[in-house]
């Protein structure tokens, strides 16, 4: 029989575990620590309500134990995927492969009671006072080897959000599987069971970390391959422009010839016109690309610089006419630099595509160092209308599906960042994102 | 009286500018007088100590230590927050839009002999005639910080305030744009009384901007938005004239 004593001790342990579990997923997730601990208390229900499952479907299905186990497992970790969800206000998949994770290491250490408890001398505060400690050192010495670190840049991209979330629930099979086997160890193999369940999460850890470093070398690899081929472009426009300024030198020659010619004549008005064309035609022909070149040159951070040549060298084979303002020298970006250059990106995407369906194909990009951070304004011209209420929600694009999916992203982004604002604007036609970011003095 | 400051390194320019302002506002008879032509940053900002609304002619290349073109506009903005900036430069290639956007700077005038007075003294017709408007309909305004800068939005064009998902950043809501900024609803509805309602924890939204209240669906329309209205927000909205139930 069910009674009410058994439900009550089910509750406790519930929500051992789940405070457990809450230890393991601030580990993770590592950010936001004061809002997320105001949200705590509505964690509660998931105990709760698991109780209530558990009392139900005992009277369901009193002699099927493994299924019952399944079911209210899978019950908390719905709803405690939500809640994390909710707390830190990220997607889906991302809470559900934190959550499995924590799981993972909450169900790890949660065989440690029972096999204290088998050593009856001990009592069951000291047990629970062990257990606790074991949870608190375990998760600080995960938190050195900055395994949230990594295992969040595993969750930033959406490709392989879902894989992860897969590859962390089967993980968290396998570790109640471990748990539901534990039942039928023989008391003297208990001991170095538990290792084996221990060295398996070890295990998962370093595969975490390993996975999270091959992504993190592949994408800088392919980032310095980018650097590269946009020097190499960069070397190519200086060139250019010294050839030019040779031909200019030689023009120049002639039309200096001709004006003294000019000025021993004494034509006054012609001499005029003559140097108001050379003017022109100085800055026509090379003043331009000088100022251009001056403007990237002022670009010191080489990520954000040879992104900038790539896409704008794009958007100009488009025949989108760009510009581009630097005045100050931007040493550096004031938050994560690769961060920033996908952020960028994602700006830059967005105008050039927009900025083609128009009539008057422009794009604009205005960067300004501020002391410590930096100050970045995209602006570019749209057809259509803006409905602002949705520009900013999952998935929407004025140009239909799959496309436009940048802005979310690039939220989603920033929302790392406290020290970065993003400004949007879209009056008289032209678009305009600002994103600034104050130094961190 | 508006005061006119000028500041350029070449001497014979800032002769020939001020010469042409000068003409000018005799000729059209403005009420204004150049306050100041400088030939260094310091001594402008000096002169300038307390000016408010003034106009200003800028060279964009002072080579004065720590001060150039952009760092003198930006340091009179900080003092002068509603003055025009004009700019002097020897080249068409001036980075402008940082100017503009940074400094919200009115115009700029390129240096060439001869051309320069007659370019100023157009430019000044400009600036003449939008001080005329301004000062027919002076606009409150709404000022903000980001990064390094403070914006003035005029507090007819804002329909509503968001709280935005990230900690301490609300969200500043116009027909056309959205800003983001440091600050706390509760400290903006104590700032600015009566004119914004508190609709909902995370909307404060301007009273005379509310088109149509839906009280069963909990929203609010605010100038062709949507807000949420919690039952604070329905009872706030009751305590008004004209709040129907």
């Amino acid at each position: 029989m069910y009674t009410l004593e058994d439900c009550l001790i089910e509750f406790t342990g519930s929500l051992i575990s789940h405070a457990i579990l809450v230890v393991y997923l601030f580990m993770i997730m590592n950010t936001r620590g004061r809002q997320v601990l105001k949200k705590l208390p509505a964690l509660v229900f998931s105990p709760l309500l698991g109780t209530l499952i558990e009392a139900g479907l005992y009277a369901l299905i009193p002699d099927r134990g493994i299924v019952r186990y399944c079911a209210l497992s899978c019950s908390i970790l719905l709803m405690c995927t939500l809640w994390v969800r909710w707390a830190w206000q990220t997607g889906f998949w991302q809470a559900f492969a934190a959550t499995c994770m924590a799981g993972v290491f909450q169900v790890a250490v949660s065989n440690l009671p029972q096999l204290l408890l088998l050593n009856s001398e001990l009592q069951y505060a000291a047990a629970m006072v062990i257990y606790g400690a074991v949870t608190l050192t375990s998760a600080a010495l995960l938190y050195r080897l900055r395994f949230g670190h990594w295992f969040r840049l595993l969750l930033e991209e959406g490709s392989i959000q879902r894989r992860m979330a897969l590859f962390s629930f089967a993980l968290e099979a396998v570790m109640e599987a471990f748990f539901i086997l534990q039942l039928g160890i023989q008391p003297e193999y208990l001991v170095p069971y538990y290792l084996l369940v221990v060295v398996m999460a070890a295990l998962a850890v370093g595969l975490v970390i390993y996975l999270a470093q091959r992504l993190d070398a592949a994408r800088k690899v392919e980032a310095q391959r980018d650097i590269i081929a946009q020097q190499q472009l960069y070397e190519r426009d200086l060139e250019d422009i010294r050839r030019e300024v040779r031909a200019f030198r030689h023009d120049y020659k002639n039309l200096l010839a001709g004006l003294s010619e000019q000025a021993d004549e004494g034509e006054l008005d012609q001499l005029r016109a003559t140097l108001a064309e050379l003017d022109a035609g100085f800055d026509r022909r090379i003043g331009e690309k000088i100022r251009a070149s001056a403007q990237i040159g002022n670009v010191r951070v080489p990520q954000v610089r040879s992104l900038l040549l790539s896409k704008l060298a794009a958007m100009s084979e488009k025949g989108i006419d760009c510009r581009l303002e630097v005045l100050y020298p931007v040493e550096r970006v004031g938050m994560d630099v690769w961060d920033f250059a996908r952020c960028l990106g994602i700006l830059l995407d967005n105008a050039g595509e927009a900025a083609a369906e128009t009539e008057t194909h422009w794009v604009e990009v205005v960067l300004l160092a501020q002391g410590e951070g930096l100050s970045l304004r995209v602006s570019n011209p749209y057809a259509g209308a803006i409905d602002p209420d949705s520009i900013w929600a999952e998935g929407f694009s004025t140009k239909g599906e799959g496309r436009g999916l940048g802005l979310p992203s690039y939220q989603r982004i920033l929302a790392k960042c406290p020290n970065a604002a993003c400004s949007t604007g879209w009056a008289g036609g032209v678009f305009v994102q600002e994103l600034t970011v104050e130094g961190r003095a | 009286m508006i005061q006119i400051y000028l500041c350029d390194d070449e001497e014979a320019v800032r002769h020939q500018i001020k010469t042409a302002l000068e003409w000018k506002i005799f000729v059209e008879n403005y009420d204004m007088e150049v306050a100041c032509a400088a030939a260094t940053a310091r001594e402008l900002l000096d002169a300038a100590r307390d000016g408010s609304r003034s106009v200003y002619f800028l060279d964009v290349d002072l080579k004065d230590g720590e001060w150039d073109g952009f760092q003198l506009g930006r340091e009179l903005r900080r003092r002068d927050p509603h003055g025009t900036l004009v700019y002097i430069t020897s080249y068409g290639d001036l980075a402008w839009k940082t100017f503009r956007y940074h400094l919200e700077a009115f115009d700029y005038i390129v240096k060439v002999p001869e051309r320069t007075g007659p370019s100023a003294a157009r430019c000044l017709e400009a600036v003449h005639a939008r001080l005329l408007d301004e000062r027919r309909d002076p606009v409150e305004v709404f000022s903000l910080r980001t990064g390094d800068e403070t914006r003035h939005v005029p507090l007819a064009d804002i329909l509503f305030f968001e709280t935005a998902p990230k900690a301490h950043h609300v969200f500043l809501h116009t027909a056309d744009s959205r800003m983001d900024f440091v600050g706390s609803l509760n400290e903006l509805e104590r700032e600015l009384g009566g004119r914004f309602i508190r609709v909902h924890r995370a909307y404060l939204a301007a009273a005379d901007k509310i088109e149509a209240v839906d009280w069963k669906g909990n929203q609010v329309r605010v100038g062709g938005r949507t807000c949420l209205l919690s039952r604070a927000g329905k009872a706030e909205l009751h305590k008004r004239p004209g709040g129907e139930p």
